[in-house]
Parts: structure tokens; C-alpha cells; sequence
């Protein structure tokens, strides 16, 4: 089942780094990590440094994937954008991109959400 | 879309309207924020509205969802704002439609439960009240505690079972039909009595004292022996008290109803209340309070009575706290939330022994108590209550032939029947005086009135005069002293105050 969710995991990142590059973002880093955590994506759109997590489901019996995103998991990403910026100030944002999959990983649904916090 | 209800938030008796603003973003990250100093209950509405919205069959938005509650100054506490804010939600998210301005006119408020019924909610009739200053208003409340909104006339009222029945009737599939206007009248027959005055063996000037008490409202301290029927004697006193007159029904309930004590179904409360906390009862508990302060003890006592059994055990801070209300019948309490005036106009009604044993002055038995004991006993009771209490009376140890239980007891005694027709003439002429003011009784009256209402012949002003310098009375038993008088007129049937019936008062005014 462990597998099985990384797995699905990995997958819908990469549909969301080629979702982000067509519309236009550079990707920096992916699954930017270190002992505090893991930034899935690392983009930049024109002169803004974006942080993606990307949230994917497999169908939502169990809820929506845009539920799986708490206040502390936002604090995460924020944490880890600091480590990331490594004291330097430039104008960021947080991104979500939330993705619902079928049984066969094909894509149901992709939104992505600007700015969240 | 940003949709607006109208629904009340309560501070003491007073009803502020409170707007519940919902707004389904089109963009925006999902979420459901609430916002206008809500409390944890209110807070905790989100999981409650979302849960009962889904389980009633509809779609919860996963969308950016805000709801604030203006005035946003203002502390919201209960739950009361579940139905507010999941209509709110259902009319913003499109699933249920309203004609243009059709919501400026209806009111929401209740609780929801996660299966989408519900719940009983304190305060409805308090938001009936409020809801009639908008004419042609209709209120959306929990059926369950709804009958208490329809004793309000000239508003609609109607009775919500499931959130689904609500949806229904907006759309126009399925009407909930309208709760009648309830009218108030007395019923004659307000169940058994626990106990009859003619069930309780001698003691008639106790009863006497009783029967003035419940006529105009007086104070009375009962004091005597264990076992000699102080208790039973003020368990008899709801038996000889007059039914709530329409005007006295309304006030009494708003109290029951904001403290959430009016049980389910029931319009008006009708009986006059008797209150009897223990005596290991707080202040707090007494007077009132919590951090959004609710009625106490002497305001669920409103119109009726609080009974004190061994007074001497309550705290002295709990007594001391009950000056307030017996000389303004309201009771202020002060919070860092804010300032309540609760109504508090009670007759009280208290038992004491003589002494921490109990026996001293009985005839036959010893009293074991040294004088330090009982001079601290006496102690614990202050100056300025005991100046408050109208009516004292010796409640003695029975006589054993009084207590025969084959020989019906012939003394002559009144039935609580008998004692309450007298009780309710008084009461009478009382609502005859006092007619257009806020006052029922004589007891309420202020020197002003006493002044006004109160004729004295002159042998009966001679007569307190002396027994005034005699004893010694305050000014305040002076003019107490009157009142009581009046009420002994009153039952008499006398417009003036004659010298039997001051006598009769001023026998009262003893000092124990």
C-alpha cells in the first residue's frame, strides 16, 4: 500500500511539472529535501519563485485532495522555503496543485491554486 | 457569492441583530474560515454545518468559504448560528434559491446535528420578541423548542425538523406548514399540589404568614425546632400562590428561555416558580453568571419564590450577594464580557433552627449549644438581610395530640384552596393599583408609592409611630412595615390600613 502511494505520488508529480511547464514556468528543483521535509516543486513564473506540493488523490470516496492540506503542512513548505531562500529575500509564493486520479492514474482533474496562504 | 441572513445573538435579555455574511468565492484556495469573535461553539459550526450539510443529500462547495458575524465587535457565543451559516452556504453555493430580497424578512437560528435535524436551541422566544419589530417577519427555529415563539404574535413561525425540510419549503416543493398563535389563558387546574396546608398539623400563624406572603410578596423567615414543618410549610406555599398573570408569564418565560430551561413543546411557563438550592450553592450559582452570564438562582425565581432551608449554612458571601436583588427585584452582574441586568424580584422564604443543635426554647427538650456557639450561629446571619425579611414567625414544636393520624385534625385550619382564593383576591385588588406600572405587587412598591397607595388612619400611624420608637425599627422596616400592612388590608378587603391590621404587621417584625 506504502508503495503504492509513493508510487502514485511520483507519478502525479511529474503530470504537475509538465502541467506548470506548459503554462509557461521554469522548473528549478524537484523534491527539493532535507531532514525537515521535502518542496515536491521548485518553479519560477517570470519573476516570482513558486513552491508547489502537489496533493493527488486516487478517486475521493476519501475526501478531496485540496482537504489533505492543513495549516501545518503549509507551515512546512514555509519552513522549508526559508531553508531554501537561505536568507535571501525575493518575491515567492506557495502554489497547490491538487490532482483526483482514476484507477489507472489517468487524470480526473488538475487545479492549480496560486498563492494559498 | 457573498449571501447576508439575518440572525440574533443575546446579551443578558437583550437581543442585538447579528448578520451572518457567507461568501462562496469563485477562486481561492478551499477552505471554510469564520470569522466576528466567534466562540469554540461557534467555531466548531464548521464541522457541523459541513457534516450535515452532506449528510441531507447536498454538496458541500470545495471552495474558499467565509462567513463573518457582524457586528464583529461583538463576543457570538452557542450554536444557535449552524442554521444561519448552512443556509448561508446553500444559498451562496446556487442548491438553494431565494426570490431578491426575500431574506431581509426571514430569520435563521438554531443548532444543527450531523445527521442534518435540529437540535433544541436556547433563546427562541427571545428572537420571536426581536423578530416582531420587523413587520410581516418569519423565523426559521428548531422544532423541537419552537412552540415557545408562538405565544409572539404578528410573526410566522415555522418549525424546522431536518435542513432538507428547509430546502424544501424555500423551493416551494414541500411547505412547512405554520405553528398557530398560542393565546394565553390561565388554566384553573395546574396539576397536584405536593402538599395542602390542611395536611400540616397547627401552626396557624406560620400559615398566616404564608398566606401574606404569597399575597403581596413579602419575605418571610420561618424559625423553630428540627421537624416541627418549616419545611413542609414553605412545600405547601406553591399551592396557595396565584397563577402568572399574562404580562408576569412573558417575563418569567424570556428567563427560562435564555437559560435553556423550558422544556420541549411548552409555550409559557404558567406556574409561578419555587426555587430551593442547596446550600452548598455559589454565588455565582445564586446571583448569576459565567463568563456570557446567565440567570441565577433569584432570577429563575423571578415572580415566585426562593426558599432557603437551614439558611445559617449558606455562605455568608452568597447571602450578602442577595441584598441587591431583594431591595431592587433586578440583579446586575458585571463580566469582562459585558454588563447583564437580570430581573430578580423574589419573595423569599427562609428556615432556621435556633441554634446549631436545634433545641433551644423548646419546652421539653434541652439545648446542648454553649452561648459562644450560638451567638456565632446568630452571627452568620447579617443586620441588613434579617431588616429585608417582612414576616418572622416561631414555628414551635407540635402538640402530640395534633398529630393523631386516625382523628381527622379539626383545628380549624384553611385548605390551600380556600388560603389561594384569598391569596388570588388580594392579588386583585394588588393589579388594580398597579395597574400601568411594572409592579405587581405590593411588596415592589418604592417610598413613592407607598406614599401614594398607602392610607393610614390615624390611630394606625399612632401605633407604628410608638412601636417604631419602641423597638427601634430602621427606616427601611418603617416603610416595609406598611407595605405588609397593606397587604394585610388587602385581604381584609379594606382601602385603608387599620390599626388590627398594623398590629398584625408589626407582630411580625420581630427580631429573632
Amino acid at each position: 500500500m506504502k508503495t503504492f502511494n509513493r508510487s502514485t505520488g511520483r507519478a502525479a508529480e511529474a503530470i504537475a511539472t509538465r502541467a506548470l511547464q506548459e503554462k509557461g514556468y521554469s522548473i528549478l528543483e524537484r523534491n527539493f529535501s532535507n531532514r525537515f521535509g521535502e518542496i515536491d516543486i521548485i518553479a519560477k513564473d517570470k519573476n516570482t519563485l513558486v513552491f508547489v506540493e502537489v496533493k493527488a488523490k486516487t478517486g475521493i470516496e476519501y475526501g478531496i485532495p485540496e482537504e489533505m492540506i492543513n495549516p501545518g503542512k503549509l507551515q512546512r513548505i514555509r519552513n522549508m522555503a526559508m531553508v531554501y531562500l537561505n536568507g535571501k529575500s525575493l518575491p515567492c509564493r506557495i502554489d497547490v496543485v491538487a490532482i483526483v486520479l482514476g484507477t489507472n492514474n489517468e487524470v480526473l482533474r488538475l487545479t492549480h491554486y496560486e498563492n494559498v496562504t | 457569492m457573498l449571501v447576508k441572513i439575518n440572525s440574533v445573538a443575546h446579551i443578558g435579555l437583550e437581543t442585538v441583530p447579528v448578520d451572518v455574511e457567507v461568501d462562496v468565492a469563485s477562486a481561492g484556495f478551499p477552505g471554510f474560515t469564520i470569522v466576528g469573535l466567534a466562540s469554540k461553539a461557534v467555531e466548531e459550526a464548521r464541522e457541523r454545518v459541513k457534516t450535515a450539510i452532506i449528510n441531507s443529500g447536498f454538496d458541500f462547495p470545495p471552495k474558499k468559504i467565509t462567513v463573518n458575524l457582524a457586528p464583529a465587535d461583538l463576543p457570538k457565543d452557542g450554536a444557535a448560528y449552524d442554521l444561519p451559516i448552512a443556509a448561508g452556504v446553500l444559498i451562496a453555493s446556487g442548491q438553494l434559491v431565494l426570490p431578491p430580497d426575500a431574506h431581509s424578512k426571514m430569520f435563521f437560528y438554531g443548532e444543527l446535528s450531523l445527521d442534518g435535524t435540529l437540535r433544541p436551541t436556547r433563546g427562541i422566544l427571545l428572537l420571536a420578541l426581536f423578530a416582531k419589530r420587523t413587520s410581516g417577519a418569519t423565523i426559521f427555529v428548531p422544532s423541537p423548542s419552537a412552540a415557545e415563539a408562538t405565544v409572539v404574535s404578528k410573526i410566522t413561525v415555522l418549525p424546522v425538523t431536518m435542513l432538507a425540510d428547509l430546502v424544501r419549503h424555500i423551493n416551494g416543493t414541500k411547505k412547512i406548514p405554520a405553528l398557530p398563535h398560542t393565546k394565553y389563558k390561565i388554566s384553573e387546574d395546574e396539576g397536584s399540589i405536593d402538599f395542602d396546608l390542611k395536611e400540616i398539623a397547627g401552626q396557624e400563624q406560620a400559615k398566616r404568614a404564608l398566606i401574606i406572603a404569597a399575597a403581596g410578596g413579602h419575605n418571610v423567615l420561618m424559625w423553630g425546632p428540627p421537624g416541627t414543618g418549616k419545611t413542609m410549610l414553605a412545600r405547601a406555599l406553591p399551592g396557595i400562590l396565584p397563577p402568572l398573570t399574562d404580562a408576569e408569564a412573558l417575563e418569567v418565560t424570556r428567563i427560562f428561555s435564555i437559560s435553556g430551561l423550558l422544556p420541549s413543546g411548552v409555550a409559557l411557563i404558567k406556574k409561578r416558580s419555587f426555587r430551593s438550592p442547596h446550600h452548598g450553592v455559589s454565588a455565582a450559582g445564586v446571583i448569576g453568571g459565567g463568563t456570557n452570564p446567565l440567570p441565577g438562582e433569584v432570577s429563575l425565581a423571578h415572580l415566585g419564590v426562593l426558599f432557603l432551608d437551614e439558611m445559617p449554612e449558606f455562605p455568608r458571601n452568597v447571602l450578602e450577594s442577595l441584598r441587591q436583588p431583594m431591595e431592587d427585584g433586578t440583579v446586575e452582574i458585571v463580566r469582562v464580557a459585558g454588563h447583564v441586568r437580570y430581573p430578580a424580584s423574589f419573595t423569599l422564604i427562609a428556615a432556621i433552627n435556633p441554634c446549631p443543635c436545634g433545641y433551644l426554647g423548646h419546652p421539653r427538650r434541652e439545648c446542648k449549644c454553649t452561648e459562644r456557639q450560638i451567638a456565632k450561629y446568630r452571627h452568620r446571619i447579617s443586620g441588613p438581610i434579617l431588616d429585608r425579611i417582612d414576616l418572622t414567625v416561631l414555628v414551635a414544636p407540635v402538640e402530640v395530640e395534633k398529630l393523631s393520624i386516625t382523628k381527622e385534625y379539626s383545628g380549624g385550619s384553611l385548605t390551600s384552596k380556600e388560603a389561594k382564593a384569598a391569596v388570588v383576591r388580594a392579588r386583585a385588588i394588588q393589579s388594580k393599583r398597579f395597574a400601568g406600572t411594572h409592579m405587581y405587587t405590593n411588596s415592589q412598591m418604592r417610598n413613592r408609592e407607598v406614599k401614594q397607595y398607602c392610607r393610614l388612619t390615624p390611630e394606625a400611624e399612632n401605633f407604628l409611630k410608638m412601636a417604631a420608637e419602641k423597638y427601634d425599627f430602621s427606616a427601611r422596616s418603617y416603610m416595609r412595615l406598611i407595605k405588609v400592612a397593606r397587604t394585610i388590608a388587602d385581604l381584609a378587603d379594606q382601602t385603608s390600613i387599620l390599626p388590627v391590621h398594623m398590629a398584625e404587621a408589626i407582630q411580625y417584625k420581630q427580631l429573632v
